[in-house]
């Protein structure tokens, strides 16, 4: 239990261990924060309000995963940078300055695509398109509800794997992040036009794969 | 296969509960660990281990004072 107390880090371990408990894996963890609100959470957390903090850190861990396992070869590596990219968020929030025409996810994001490019940088970055299955099935799943899942995993996985390294961080950012044209431009150094353009053609080559693998007779799943 | 459709196959690489878990532990422990002054956590030693604690200090002190003489006498002898 939460003791008034206790020092502040083991406080803010406990408020982790308790939002984990809580929260942890849930698809609908919670929802999206309107962007005023995320702004007034980080002068918050900025102040030192460990609750903020936490708020911040949930809205964005699972956003960041999805984004960032797109792009590398194996969930371990996903776990490594979403780890970084979360850190660097919480430690960074003083170099953070709002802007009109992007989000703060963008930032977040921007952290977590230059987490995720150090990674590429340090291994062969392609992908291995595995898919593996989660290690343990989730309680209270369907087990063939959990199968077709699976299916449907490894099928974008080996589709994202013959996308080249930019398309896969864009369309990441696009359905990983949910971020707009705008924002993945913030994100990337890029003109919003060149990413409607590439995310376009990635949407199209990967809808059409997807299609292919899970239905190779041409049938309707 | 429309924007929507390809978004509900990209929820399928949401993090499984053991690997949010997993991440948020070491996101824990690095801020806990950040967040614990050198003295809180030698304090801590003492209490779980005091006997090798005060054994270690023992021997970093006089390894401390060893060292410059035997250092001096190691160059005197070259």
């Amino acid at each position: 239990m939460i003791d008034a107390a206790m020092p502040r880090g083991s406080l803010l371990a406990a408020l982790f261990a308790a939002l984990s408990a809580r929260f942890g894996g849930d698809a609908e963890a919670l929802a999206p924060l309107a962007e005023n609100e995320i702004a007034r959470l980080v002068e918050r957390a900025r102040a030192g309000d460990t609750g903020a903090r936490q708020t911040l850190y949930v809205q964005h861990v699972d956003r960041v995963f999805r984004t960032v396992r797109g792009m590398l070869r194996s969930d371990a590596d996903a776990e490594d940078v979403t780890q970084d990219a979360m850190l660097t968020m919480l430690t960074s929030l003083h170099k953070y300055t709002p802007r009109t025409d992007a989000r703060f996810a963008a930032w977040v994001m921007t952290i977590a695509v230059n987490t995720a490019r150090r990674r590429f940088r340090r291994r062969r970055p392609e992908l291995t398109a595995t898919g593996e299955l989660p290690e343990t099935p989730d309680n209270g799943v369907d087990p063939l509800e959990s199968l077709d899942r699976a299916r449907r995993r490894r099928a974008l996985l080996v589709a994202l794997a013959e996308l080249s390294e930019r398309e896969r961080m864009i369309v990441g950012l696009r359905y990983g992040a949910d971020l707009n044209a705008s924002d993945i431009a913030t994100t990337l150094g890029l003109e919003p036009a060149t990413i409607r353009k590439i995310l376009e053609r990635a949407r199209t080559r990967l809808s059409e794969r997807i299609e292919a693998l899970l239905n190779p007779e041409g049938g309707m799943s | 296969m429309n924007d929507e459709e390809l978004a509900g196959v990209w929820a399928t690489l949401q993090p499984t509960a053991p690997q949010r878990r997993r991440i948020d532990a070491r996101v824990s422990a690095w801020l806990e660990a950040r967040d614990t002054p050198l003295a809180a956590e030698w304090l801590g030693l003492f209490r779980i281990a005091p006997l090798s604690s005060a054994g270690l200090v023992a021997v970093s002190a006089l390894a401390i004072a060893v060292a410059p003489p035997v250092v001096w006498f190691t160059y005197a002898l070259m």
